[in-house]
């Protein structure tokens, strides 16, 4: 008795094809906008993550003390908002300085420096919240032995306020779309069983009983969710891999880079079939049960 | 097998349809309910179906309290009866062997047997080659057809008819009567057909129940009504 609702689904899928058309075209155009919207803001995210985790607070140690490396790197760490901590001799900070030239001549103008090092043996350390960076470097420019800080100034905490705030509006949005779609794909199921609220009564008339009118409605619910969302699905597929292998995963610059597409691909098309299939179930329920409940 | 007494019925938005109804019909009788529009014709039909129930007294079909089923076991008790309607009521999307094996489905009937019993009802009422028909594709005589063998089905001991000739011309009606009065000599179905045709009443007599304005005004056990009024 499990496989009536199920082979009387998709008769009735059949049998009212304009209307299941509609459907499935309004689950297909809000599961496309879904997608791109998915895609965009997951990268805005990993993009806005990786920019505040570039951010370091840069801290130089006295000259006194650069036999206290040990004793500073514990006092840094015992920081709650710390999550990083990288150390550099004044010998590495001079090499990484003059890897920053090229041309043999301006290095040679360095070169006396090699000997009478006027860099500091320094502290690298990244925050675990890009706004906790302003206080995090306050509280390690009190610690003894370090002579001075440097996090960027008052541009980094304003980029990294924007940051988040970017984060959070595409968090918004996408929720906002997800509802829409819902809503308007539950609407368009709610018409198409409007239109045969006769059936429905009439169904009622013969003695069914209501799970037994219900159902094959919600199967079909449940089909037309899955048919809408396969060209979705499909052009999600299909298209990352194609911006994927045309941009090689880079976009703009080496910051903002496209997730590789194996794994997260699968994961965006098993949220879209996810969508389809609850949003065509609990729309038809709903429907259906609207209509059942006016009937005695 | 149907019983009403003191049955009263008074809709929400302040009608009265019928006052103190009482009557009875016995196994196997065939009765006519007649009466002009709003005599309460349709109401009485609604309480007998289950679709609206009684202000006050009781209405009692195969020995059911069809005025206090629940919600829940109003389609378990249609089960019992066999309804027809003026509009044919058929799903519009299923064939016609669909529609007589969805009053069959719905008893978890197995697919075997129903089988059997639809081309059984089928050949009752004389449709056993439009099987794979629409009802779209069908006359409204033979949709009338397939909805009473759709009633009779599941063999239940009261059939209901509510105009069941209303929409179709006095030939086409006339084949329903035969039909109907077959199912009640044949099957001892008991019969209650709702009608305003006073020429079919006049022409197959049987028991004959006047309602005007929600009372019962006559009750004929001969049939053959005049109309005097006019």
């Amino acid at each position: 008795m499990i496989s009536r609702p199920i082979s009387e689904g998709f008769r009735g899928v059949a049998r009212h094809w304009a209307m299941s058309i509609s459907s499935i075209i309004a689950v297909t155009t809000t599961l496309i906008i879904i997608s791109l919207f998915l895609i965009f803001s997951y990268h805005m995210q990993l993009f806005t993550k990786s920019v505040e985790s570039s951010m370091q607070i840069y801290a130089g140690v006295d000259y006194d003390y650069e036999d206290d490396e040990d004793r500073i790197r514990a006092e840094i760490e015992a920081l709650d908002e710390v999550k990083t901590v990288k150390y550099y001799t004044k010998d590495e900070e001079y090499e990484f300085f003059l890897s920053q030239y090229d041309d043999e001549q301006t290095r040679e103008v360095f070169s006396p420096y090699k000997e009478d090092n006027p860099l500091h043996d320094a502290f690298y350390v990244e925050a675990k919240d890009g706004k906790q960076i302003q206080d995090l470097s306050k509280k390690i420019g009190n610690i003894e032995g370090i002579y001075m800080t440097n996090y960027g100034g008052q541009s980094t905490v304003n980029m990294v306020s924007a940051m988040s705030k970017i984060r959070r509006f595409g968090g918004f949005l996408v929720i906002f779309l997800g509802l829409l779609a819902i809503f308007l794909i539950q609407n368009t199921i709610k018409l198409t069983i409007y239109a045969r609220q006769d059936e429905i009564a009439i169904m009622r008339n013969v003695g069914a009983t209501n799970s037994f009118i219900r159902a094959p409605f919600v199967m079909e619910g449940i089909i037309t969710g899955t048919l809408g969302a396969l060209v979705p699905i499909a052009l999600t597929i299909y298209g990352y891999y194609y911006v994927y292998e045309k941009t090689g995963g880079v976009l703009i610059s080496n910051m903002f880079r496209l997730v590789r597409p194996n794994p997260f691909v699968l994961y965006l098309a098993g949220i879209l079939l996810a969508i389809g299939v609850l949003v065509g179930l609990i729309g038809s329920f709903m429907s259906v049960t609207r209509y059942l409940r006016w009937k005695r | 097998m149907i019983e009403c007494s003191h049955v009263y019925k008074r809709y929400k938005n302040g009608t009265n349809a019928l006052y103190d109804l009482n009557f009875s019909v016995d196994q196997g009788e065939f009765v006519y309910i007649i009466g002009p529009t709003g005599s309460g014709k349709s109401t009485l039909i609604k309480l007998l179906d289950a679709e609206e129930t009684p202000t006050k007294g009781d209405v009692r079909v195969v020995g059911l309290d069809v005025g206090n089923l629940k919600n829940r076991q109003v389609p378990i008790y249609r089960r019992n009866i066999g309804v027809v309607f003026q509009d044919y009521r058929l799903l519009p999307t299923k064939t016609v062997f669909e529609n007589v094996a969805y009053a069959l489905e719905v008893i978890n009937m197995n697919k075997k047997q129903i089988r059997k019993r639809v081309n059984e009802v089928l050949e009752v009422v004389s449709l056993n080659e439009k099987g794979n028909s629409f009802p779209h594709e069908l006359s409204g005589g033979q949709q009338q057809r397939v909805a009473i063998a759709r009633a009779i089905a599941n063999r239940p001991k009261v059939l209901i008819a509510d105009e069941p000739t209303g929409n179709l011309d006095p030939s086409k009606s006339d084949e329903i009567m035969k039909l109907l009065q077959k199912i009640n000599t044949e099957y001892g179905t008991t019969i209650l057909m709702v009608t305003h045709d006073l020429t079919i009443v006049n022409r197959h007599r049987k028991r004959t129940v006047v309602l005007q304005r929600g009372h019962i005004i006559a009750d004929l056990p001969e049939g053959g009504y005049v109309q005097h009024d006019q």
